[in-house]
């Protein structure tokens, strides 16, 4: 065969790139923002699910993207970085705590009541106002390594969303994070049920292969009690497949709002 | 005037290299006794009875070296082939000590030409690069293209028995070896190395519920840490053997690994394994299906009990009955790792690589029973990002997630991370940080340590 043909014939596989996808999300229209699908746009991220706009600190730089959402609810959404400080920004789905936690400041108070005793506590949760919202804020520091952690969440659309600012330059973590006034956080949003058993019809998905895995299911139910929206957190594609084909045949009792909330697949 | 300017660079190099000298360095394998490679205690006193005759004869067979039809002098294993990686279990799982993993100078090199055979030594092995198995991401033709539409995944072995005394009719004829240098060049490719089998039966013994609640501790950490479960597709409890903790246990862990590493078909995996190549055109060559199926088995004639059991419900005897690795200090570095301890905490180290676990009740021995086991391990499969990503599924473990790896033993562990790219612990850690990684914070806390604290847990790691 010529070279040129040869050439033209060769594939090769892309390095760095995942390519076969396990468990993975998956959503039934591309159109409704989901959680981990923000953006970094003229040195701000912004996130069209929470409708959040956050500045990136000055002279800190995008750090690698973080994994896919978990089948326990908890999403890595970015991480901008300085040398030797960084802010991760998270969400963990309140729908999908594996132990119940109502609210970003029952969350905080979990991590706390778990942390370790060898940290030294800087500041006990408390609850605090940054750009108009209510925040939650704890901070602790490891006294071998001199690396801090300064720990703010709030409640936005059923998540826990936190700004987790760690380091061990605390002049750099103290500025960032009085950067934090000048987020905003703003979206009309579906109202958020925990569990909302108003089901007038169901039908269960069949899965054709058993993974024995958990997955999480977020919906959006339309005021006329059919779902509008839903976003598969963790799932193999064919029951992605068989969950959405389940769901659009789902019904719920009318409401007078929209209504977000989960309901969990598998095992 | 080209002098002038190169003057900055050479004191920049100057810089650097100083610089260098002043990084954390991996002071290498740690010297003293194994620690590792005995029986448990109460296995050692023969409790209960016969326990250390059981011990004993599996350790025999773990290191028994197979020929294909087991009456070549000195390999009386029986059923090699017609492909294979290596030929015993302890070709793999020897370093530090029997039941560990790769030895500096790796018996593959030997394997390839034993007996007559006419293999190629493959060009990613090497007398001193580690033991490795190959993968190929995606099912390739002749000339090594893959079809990116066809996930394949499945261990392709080195080796084939063709050329050796004992292949009888199998020759090159019937098999050859997979395209390894087609598939290198169209990144078909990718590596696994054995993992120590040390203390498995303590890792065996721990109950789902305890690994679940140690998941569930640590939702909403400030490290964006999640992880999961593989889980057996039979029964949906937790697997935890394997790079994936793809194996639900140690008899499924030495079955697989006995077909699929040395070609031995046995009671768990019980035909011999055809190339998918083979597979989709006529199978497996009749000339190359030398003994009947399956090579391994119960010997239902044997006249004592401990030679009843096949090779691989040893196998996994002589896994589940070893001891542990200990932790050993050098005394010359007590506080360095004293502090390596606490950094590994502070660092988040520890909130995949969970220190301890503790066993349920055995049936088995002892030693088993409500037992420490400091394995520095969740069991979990996490993102590892692209960086480590393998493009293999594995049950439920997709192409970057991985088993969190035991730390016990590690500092006598010459090659790292799960196809052997290094032998240094700094690039091991870093290597954990990539675009999808859940390690990512992780990392980030260990890039901010000085560079004596990060010495001080590569020290402390090193004493494990």
């Amino acid at each position: 065969m010529p070279l040129l043909l040869m050439l033209w014939f060769s594939v090769v596989v892309p390095k760095n790139t995942i390519m076969i996808k396990g468990a993975a999300p998956g959503v039934s229209d591309p159109a409704t923002p989901v959680p981990e699908d923000g953006r970094v746009a003229e040195r701000r991220y912004r996130n069209d699910y929470f409708g959040l706009s956050y500045p990136i600190p000055a002279g800190w730089s995008e750090q690698p993207a973080g994994p896919p959402p978990s089948d326990g609810g908890s999403y890595v959404l970015a991480q901008f970085a300085t040398s030797r400080a960084y802010v991760l920004v998270t969400a963990q789905d309140l729908f999908f705590t594996p132990r119940p936690v109502a609210n970003a400041k029952e969350l905080l108070a979990a991590v706390r009541s778990r942390l370790d005793a060898h940290f030294e506590i800087e500041s006990e949760p408390r609850e605090v106002t940054i750009a108009g919202r209510t925040f939650h804020r704890f901070a602790y520091k490891a006294p071998h390594s001199g690396l801090h952690w300064h720990v703010l969440t709030t409640d936005a659309r059923c998540h826990a969303l936190t700004f987790t600012f760690a380091g061990t330059d605390l002049a750099a973590l103290d500025a960032a994070e009085a950067g934090l006034q000048a987020l905003s956080l703003h979206r009309d949003a579906p109202r958020c049920v925990s569990s909302y058993d108003a089901i007038v019809k169901k039908s269960d998905p069949t899965f054709t292969t058993q993974h024995f895995n958990t997955i999480p299911v977020r919906v959006i139910i339309g005021k006329d009690g059919r779902v509008k929206h839903i976003h598969l957190l963790s799932a193999f594609p064919e029951q992605s497949a068989a969950i959405i084909d389940a769901l659009k045949t789902w019904r719920f009792a009318p409401n007078e709002d929209e209504i977000e909330t989960g309901l969990v697949f598998g095992r | 005037m080209k002098v002038r300017r190169s003057l900055p660079l050479i004191a920049f190099g100057t810089f650097l290299i100083v610089m260098q000298a002043f990084a954390q360095v991996d002071p290498g394998v740690r010297g003293g006794i194994p620690g590792a490679g005995d029986p448990l205690p109460t296995v050692a006193s023969n409790s209960p009875a016969n326990i250390l005759t059981f011990f004993s004869d599996a350790k025999t067979r773990f290191q028994e070296v197979a020929s294909v039809k087991g009456q070549l002098s000195g390999e009386s294993g029986v059923g090699l082939g017609p492909r294979y990686n290596s030929r015993s279990c302890a070709s793999c799982h020897s370093q530090p000590a029997l039941g560990g993993t790769s030895l500096a100078t790796n018996p593959q090199v030997a394997d390839a030409t034993a007996d007559g055979a006419t293999n190629t030594v493959p060009y990613f092995i090497t007398l001193t690069g580690g033991v490795r198995e190959a993968r190929f991401p995606y099912v390739a033709d002749a000339a090594g293209n893959p079809d990116l539409t066809k996930p394949d995944g499945a261990v392709q072995d080195l080796y084939t028995i063709a050329g050796r005394t004992d292949a009888g009719s199998c020759t090159s004829a019937f098999i050859s070896q997979p395209n390894f240098t087609g598939a290198r060049d169209h990144n078909n490719i990718v590596f696994r190395i054995p993992t120590p089998v040390f203390g498995s039966g303590l890792m065996e013994n721990i109950d789902d519920a305890d690994l679940i609640d140690f998941k569930n501790s640590i939702v909403g950490n400030s490290l964006g840490i999640a992880g999961t479960f593989n889980r057996s597709g039979n029964d949906g409890t937790i697997s935890r053997f394997g790079w994936k903790a793809q194996n639900k246990s140690l008899v499924m862990f030495s079955g697989e690994a006995y077909n699929v590493e040395m070609g031995v078909s046995n009671e768990l995996f019980t035909q011999e394994r055809p190339t998918s190549a083979e597979e989709r055109a006529a199978g497996l060559a009749m000339q190359c299906r030398v003994n009947k199926m399956p090579e391994d088995h119960t010997n239902v004639d044997a006249t004592t009990a401990v030679a009843t059991p096949s090779d691989a419900v040893m196998f996994a005897m002589f896994m589940r009955l070893l001891k542990a690795p200990v932790q050993q200090m050098d005394p010359t570095k007590i506080p360095s790792i004293v502090n390596g301890e606490s950094l590994f905490a502070e660092v988040g180290c520890n909130k995949c690589h969970n220190p301890q676990f503790t066993t349920v009740e055995s049936d088995i021995t002892n030693s088993l029973s409500n037992a420490p086991v400091r394995l520095f391990s969740d069991l979990e499969i996490h993102h590892m990002g692209t960086g480590l990503a393998d493009n293999i599924l594995q049950g439920n473990a997709g192409a970057d997630q991985f088993r969190t790896a035991p730390l016990w033993g590690v500092g006598q562990r010459i090659f790292f991370l799960h196809d052997g790219r290094t032998s240094n612990l700094p690039f091991a850690i870093t290597s954990h940080s990539s675009t999808n990684s859940e390690a990512n914070a992780v990392i980030s806390n260990y890039n901010a340590l000085s560079t004596t604290q990060k010495q001080d847990l590569i020290n402390y790691l090193r004493s494990l």
